[in-house]
């Protein structure tokens, strides 16, 4: 078994209106695994995602990247965001700045690196996602696809340890849908390690070595991507049940 | 690759304005230009050069019924019977040098350097010699047709009546130099060494009159008795003395102002003419010629025509505007202006007609849309970078919770309490002035006004006893504190939102023209700013850039007026825009890797600025309007200059309406560029702008 990566224990949120959206949640990510968080609305998949890169502060739990804890005051959240990766369900590009530009921002005033160098390393990148034709468009005249896989390369440029897929597909027309889930198949097929918030079941099958499946703030299931064909537990059953109604 | 042009975006360029744009700038140019300064305007001299045709010096002039002669070296005699334009020579039957000549009572005298009088006694009458009586005498004027009197060294004096001469014995041994009477008894004569000698009876017999303080030892060598009131005489070295009383009983030295207060002119004179009661006309040895206007307090140097350089001798005036001076080398120089410099271009101007108008207008208007230009240059450069760092700080998540936790709990207490003593001590002195204003009840609003550095004390104290409070109660857990049915979390204060507040509440809750007034007079803001820049840099001066930037105090103030009330509601606008940004962009930014200054830097303000730049054009506009409030502090503004224009010309109508242009092309021009502005910087793609 290859090391972990990122090791959750005991993840729990409080929202300050009193909601409990985590209640003690548990999985390890292991080197080049993918997981796929499945689970209904409101089940805490998102909360979750975000508690890791700390856009979200958990109110109980350890995280641990590489074997440091990460959720505590004193770690530098900013170094620690820059080691993770994080793609959203509205993309989030910078919409002033060219596709070259979103991609080379955090290369430049993260990373540090020249202009030349991160234009290198943002074209290789652009390159794995298949937007080299796209580099100088702004991110207002490209189609849903192409910036979710702007969105994407731009987290591939900072070569973190781990990339959280926030619900990657959730925004875009079916038909855009198919581009992005084989850019995020071939990342996986390269063996990058990530955590994928998704409701595409089909989706989750195919790429993810591991599902976990939240429901109501904790995991109700954990397993291999076969657990979807055959579900212990009654409750997702009934989840996996109504996806299939609406597909 | 698409077509769209790589590379930096340029703001403005010509070739891509629409037409309709570049008529618009050109004609803002046109009327900029239309406002231009007016042609320069010149001093000439008032003299004009006469033909003598000799070149002899020319030593003595008199006006003959309605001739004017001229007498010179060599028994020169010219005469002019055309006001002195054109001159003939004239016999004289003499050779020796003509020195001196008098006109009155229709008859003419002149005294040649031996001694010889030749007179004319009638306007129609031939010269005659009416004998020698000394050698030496150096001046004579007429007292009646057939009388006259002569001065000349040693204090000789010698009378001619009833054809006969006789000569005075008085006891004054000073050399004579100028004579002068008023009518047939009056007269004076001056001479070396403070000489005055006054007569009563027609030169019978003289009195001394004491020279004034100061000119007891100059050579008085010109004198004029123009009325009983007005008596002139001058020193050989440039000092006036006059006389204003009586039988001329006293003198005094005249203070010259154009001259720093001083009593000499600091120029070498030979004579005066005095034409008028005040209207004196000033000859000298170095090709001086001079003219007051107000009895010698303010002498006129006078331009003289180009290649005029001799030695001045003599006036001969025809009125107190019209007649000639004569000098060496011939030259004979005529006036009709007593001499006065001419003002080419200060012609007094008819403001009904608008081209006159609009001629003394231009000038102050255009400084005042320079001086408008420039304070709205500055105040918004300024009022922009205090509402975007205002916009930061009222957006800034940092908390007190944000800032202690994560620290040690002893750290947090101890500075707690630290906070707490130092906000008790402040507190308690600041309340204990208050006592000493004698304030009583409703008044105590004012009393920030009446002991600022009391209540700077007593605000920062409650501020910092209340943190230090909060500080000391630190457990970890920053609850909030129930009081009642109110919920408080003191935990949530925004230190950075609490200042931004206070400040954009304070600004926009008074009216502006009271912040001129009170930033400029109050708090003399302005020159606090000059005194500093002064004593690290050395003193302001009166040009270069330092002056311009600095070298006016309402200047200053107004920048700093305008910048801080328009900085106020700037932000407002640009943390409404920022707040329009989706948060989705911040944790965009932060997922990366950006801290948070970072991410508004590089993510959200270039996106926040592009949304708000037509309202941030509104509150410029409204910066340039504003900016005419100034007036009030004597700044030379637009608005000033048009009440100047007015205070001069009366013409209102005209002068608001071109206030008016002036401040519509400011604004204008202004919301062209913001529009420009808009467009170059739009985001490609997003938002709805109609047709782009």
């Amino acid at each position: 078994m290859p090391e972990v990566v990122l090791s959750i224990r005991n993840l729990e949120k409080t929202y300050p209106g009193g909601v409990q959206a985590v209640r003690g949640v548990s999985f390890d990510v292991h080197q080049g695994e993918s997981v796929a968080i499945i689970g209904s609305s409101g089940s805490g998949k998102s909360t979750v995602l975000r508690c890791i890169n700390r856009l979200i502060e958990p109110t109980g739990g350890v995280i641990e990247l590489g074997g440091t804890q990460i959720n505590t005051p004193h770690a530098n959240v900013n170094e620690i965001r820059s080691r993770i990766g994080m793609v959203f369900q509205s993309f989030e590009l910078f919409a002033h700045l060219k596709v070259l530009e979103n991609v080379t921002l955090g290369l430049r005033h993260v990373r540090g690196m020249s202009k030349s160098e991160a234009d290198k390393v943002a074209m290789e990148v652009l390159e794995r996602v298949d937007l080299l034709e796209r580099v100088d468009a702004y991110p207002g005249n490209l189609s849903g696809g192409q910036k979710q896989r702007v969105a994407i390369a731009r987290a591939l440029a900072m070569k973190p340890e781990v990339i959280l897929f926030d619900e990657p597909t959730s925004a875009l027309d079916p038909e855009l849908i198919g581009s992005v889930l084989k850019t995020i198949r071939g990342l996986a097929d390269e063996g990058l390690t990530m955590i994928i918030v998704t409701h595409e079941i089909n989706f989750a099958r195919d790429v993810a070595d591991r599902i976990v499946y939240l429901d109501k703030g904790l995991v109700a299931e954990e397993g291999p991507s076969s657990i979807i064909n055959n579900p212990k537990t009654e409750r997702m059953q009934r989840f996996l049940a109504s996806m299939n109604e609406e597909h | 690759m698409n077509s769209r042009r790589v590379g930096v975006e340029r703001i403005f360029s010509w070739s891509a304005l629409d037409e309709k744009t570049r008529v618009g700038i050109l004609v803002s140019v046109f009327l900029l230009v239309a406002i231009s300064p007016a042609v320069g305007q010149s001093i000439e001299t008032g003299w004009d050069v006469a033909e003598s045709g000799v070149d002899s010096n020319l030593n003595a002039a008199a006006v003959h019924g309605n001739e004017t002669w001229v007498f010179g070296d060599g028994g020169v005699m010219l005469s002019s019977s055309d006001e002195g334009i054109t001159w003939s020579a004239m016999n004289s039957d003499t050779t020796a040098d003509l020195i001196s000549a008098d006109s009155a009572y229709d008859s003419m005298a002149v005294l040649d350097s031996t001694g010889s009088v030749l007179m004319k006694q009638g306007l129609d009458a031939d010269w005659t010699n009416i004998g020698t009586p000394s050698e030496g005498m150096v001046d004579l004027v007429l007292i009646g047709q057939n009388s006259l009197i002569l001065v000349g060294a040693d204090g000789a004096i010698w009378r001619y009546s009833a054809s006969n001469w006789q000569e005075i014995e008085t006891q004054f041994t000073e050399n004579l130099n100028d004579i002068s009477f008023l009518d047939e008894n009056n007269g004076i004569a001056c001479g070396e060494n403070g000489t005055l000698l006054f007569t009563t009876n027609g030169g019978i017999s003289w009195n001394y009159r004491e020279a004034p303080t100061g000119s007891s030892d100059s050579n008085l060598i010109s004198v004029g008795y123009y009325n009983q009131y007005r008596l002139y005489a001058i020193s050989s070295d440039g000092q006036i003395l006059s006389s204003t009383t009586t039988s001329a009983q006293n003198w005094n030295l005249v203070e010259i102002e154009s001259e720093g207060y001083n009593t000499s002119l600091n120029e070498n004179l030979k004579t005066i003419e005095v034409v008028s009661a005040s209207i004196i006309l000033f000859a000298g040895p170095d090709n001086y010629l001079g003219v007051s206007l107000d009895g010698g307090n303010i002498v006129e140097h006078n331009l003289i025509p180009d290649g005029i350089n001799t030695s001045f001798n003599d006036y001969a005036m025809i009125d107190y505007q019209k007649g000639i001076v004569v000098g060496d080398q011939g030259v004979i120089l005529l006036t009709d202006s007593s001499g006065k410099n001419d003002l080419v271009g200060f012609e007094i101007p008819d403001y009904g007609n608008f081209g006159e108008f609009a001629e003394y207008a231009d000038d102050m208007m255009l400084d005042g849309f320079k001086a408008t230009v420039k304070i709205v240059g500055f105040g918004i450069l300024f009022g922009f970078f205090i509402g975007v760092i205002l916009a930061m700080f009222k957006t800034a998540p940092t908390n007190l919770k944000g800032l202690v936790e994560g620290r040690p709990n002893g750290i947090v207490r101890t500075l707690g309490g630290g906070l707490t003593v130092i906000g008790l001590y402040l507190f308690w002195e600041g309340l204990s002035g208050f006592s000493e204003l004698g304030l009583d009840g409703i008044e105590y609003i004012f009393t920030p006004v009446g002991d600022p550095r009391g209540f700077a004390m007593f605000g920062l104290g409650i501020a910092s006893t209340l943190l230090g409070l909060l500080f000391l109660s630190n457990n970890g857990k920053f609850s909030k504190i129930e009081v009642g049915r109110v919920t408080l979390n003191p935990w949530k204060t925004r230190p950075l939102n609490s200042i931004a507040t206070l400040y954009t509440d304070f600004f926009r809750n008074t009216p502006l023209i009271v912040q001129f007034m009170f930033i400029h007079f109050g708090l003399s803001l302005g020159m606090e700013i000059q005194d500093v820049y002064e004593s690290a840099f050395g003193a302001i001066g009166t040009d270069g850039f330092d002056y311009w930037l600095l070298g006016e105090s309402a200047f200053i103030s107004a920048i700093f007026t305008l910048g801080l009330n328009s900085g106020a509601y700037q932000c407002e606008t640009i943390r409404g825009a920022i707040a329009a940004i989706p948060s989705g962009q911040m944790e965009a930014g932060r997922s990366i890797g950006l801290t948070y200054m970072g991410t508004m830097k590089l993510v959200i303000m270039p996106q926040a600025i592009r949304i708000c730049i037509p309202p941030i054009g509104n509150e410029m506009v409204n910066l340039v309007l504003n900016s005419s409030l100034a007036m009030v502090i004597g700044y030379a503004e637009l608005s000033r200059q048009g009440r100047l224009i007015i205070a001069v010309t009366f013409q209102i109508f005209w002068a608001w309406g071109m206030v008016m242009i002036s401040y519509f092309v400011v604004t204008w021009t202004l919301a062209l560029l913001l529009r420009r502005l808009e467009e170059k910087t739009k985001i490609p793609g997003l938002g709805i702008s109609g047709g782009a």
